[in-house]
């Protein structure tokens, strides 16, 4: 995409950018966590106080969704929540980029909890009883009187669930991970392109004929305007949306996984 | 009669223009380009237009329900926010073929 963006602003040779700039969000949340716990008080104040706040917000959703075996989950969804929350601000700043913005940082979030929510499912009732679940609801079902037919039906019918089934876990790690990077990339591509236009219609302004001058000036504030005034809030609502719906997904898949293995 | 030709002889124009300027530059047969590019721009357009209707009628069935049931305002919130980050993502399938044929050009 480099026909249109430019290079952020901070690169080392033989790194790529979307792990540098990784490493700068692993350092914020590292300092951050460092702030907050390095004076423990009974009375929050400060940094701690605004950890306990988001942290608290992270333990209503896992108690929501989840119920009350959720607080385990803790670790993995605010961790995920809050990398991703701080990788999509990161990129609002104006020569910094989002390493979410780039596929394999989200495929990794995303393979992440797609192994995770399953392990969680294999474990609560062993890899077999788990792995009969992706035959759909009909193994334990009688379907009709006649056994011979029953058989015959499920013979045609398990092995058409289990594809099914698959392909439909497998579609969410794919989904998750396209739903991030789309979002930001493509929240990206856009601010680019808008900022290419703005700088278009400045030039056309100060290049000195009247008509220039009388269309480019208020098509440069109009662009300027709507840029900042529209588009910057819908990309800062777009950076909490997301992270929001990743961990909210990531939370529905671990409660299917759950819920799946106490129904047998 | 006249203006189905008109219309064929442009849209004609359209689609072979960027075709034949192309294929007369590129020694390798560089014709796929432009069409990536026009296959890009109505596949996004298509993508985003049927998703907008999608999560305007999913939206509209949730203010429906805060409309009538206001006390469960949140549960349903959270609902069609999953409900529209589903809906959404079908668009950016397409968001990200449409990247691939623009920055990547697996086929020149």
């Amino acid at each position: 995409m480099g026909a249109i963006e430019h290079p952020p602003i901070v690169t080392v040779p033989g790194v790529p950018d979307h792990v540098l700039y990784t490493w700068i969000v692993m350092a914020v949340l590292i300092g951050l966590s460092f702030a907050a716990t390095r004076h423990l008080e009974l009375v929050p104040r400060g940094v701690q106080n605004l950890m306990e706040v988001v942290l608290e917000q992270f333990l209503t959703l896992l108690d929501d969704v989840i119920g009350h075996a959720g607080r385990r989950y803790l670790p993995l969804i605010a961790t995920l929540g809050l990398f991703i929350l701080v990788s999509n601000l990161l990129g609002l700043i104006p020569g910094l980029i989002a390493p979410t913005g780039n596929l394999n940082t989200t495929a990794a979030c995303a393979l992440i909890v797609f192994i995770t929510y399953h392990a969680i499912g294999a474990r609560k009732v062993g890899l077999l009883p788990y792995l009969k679940h992706f035959a759909g609801p009909l193994l334990g079902a009688e379907l009709f009187p006649n056994r011979v037919v029953d058989f015959a039906f499920k013979l045609i019918l398990v092995p058409l669930f289990f594809v099914i089934e698959i392909f439909s876990h497998l579609a969410r790690p794919l989904s998750l991970a396209l739903r991030l990077f789309g979002n930001m990339a493509g929240g990206h591509i856009l601010l680019a392109v808008m900022f290419l236009l703005t700088m278009g219609m400045v030039g056309w302004a100060f290049s000195g004929s009247l008509g220039a001058v009388g269309l480019g000036l208020p098509g440069a504030l109009l662009l300027i305007a709507f840029t900042s005034w529209f588009l910057f809030p819908l990309k800062l609502l777009v950076a909490f949306l997301q992270a929001f719906i990743f961990c909210m997904l990531s939370m529905l898949y671990i409660a299917g996984a759950v819920q799946e293995a106490e129904h047998h | 009669m006249r203006r189905s030709l008109m219309l064929t002889l442009m849209t004609w124009s359209v689609v072979s223009v960027p075709g034949l300027a192309f294929g007369a530059e590129g020694g390798t047969g560089g014709w796929v380009g432009p069409f990536a590019v026009i296959a890009a721009g109505i596949g996004m357009g298509i993508a985003s237009g049927l998703c907008g209707l999608g999560q305007g009628r999913a939206t509209a069935g949730a203010v429906d329900a805060i409309a009538r049931q206001p006390g469960a305002a949140a549960r349903i919130q959270t609902a069609m926010i999953i409900g529209l980050a589903l809906i959404e993502s079908l668009a950016l399938y397409v968001f990200v073929i449409a990247a691939i044929l623009l920055f990547v050009q697996p086929v020149k």
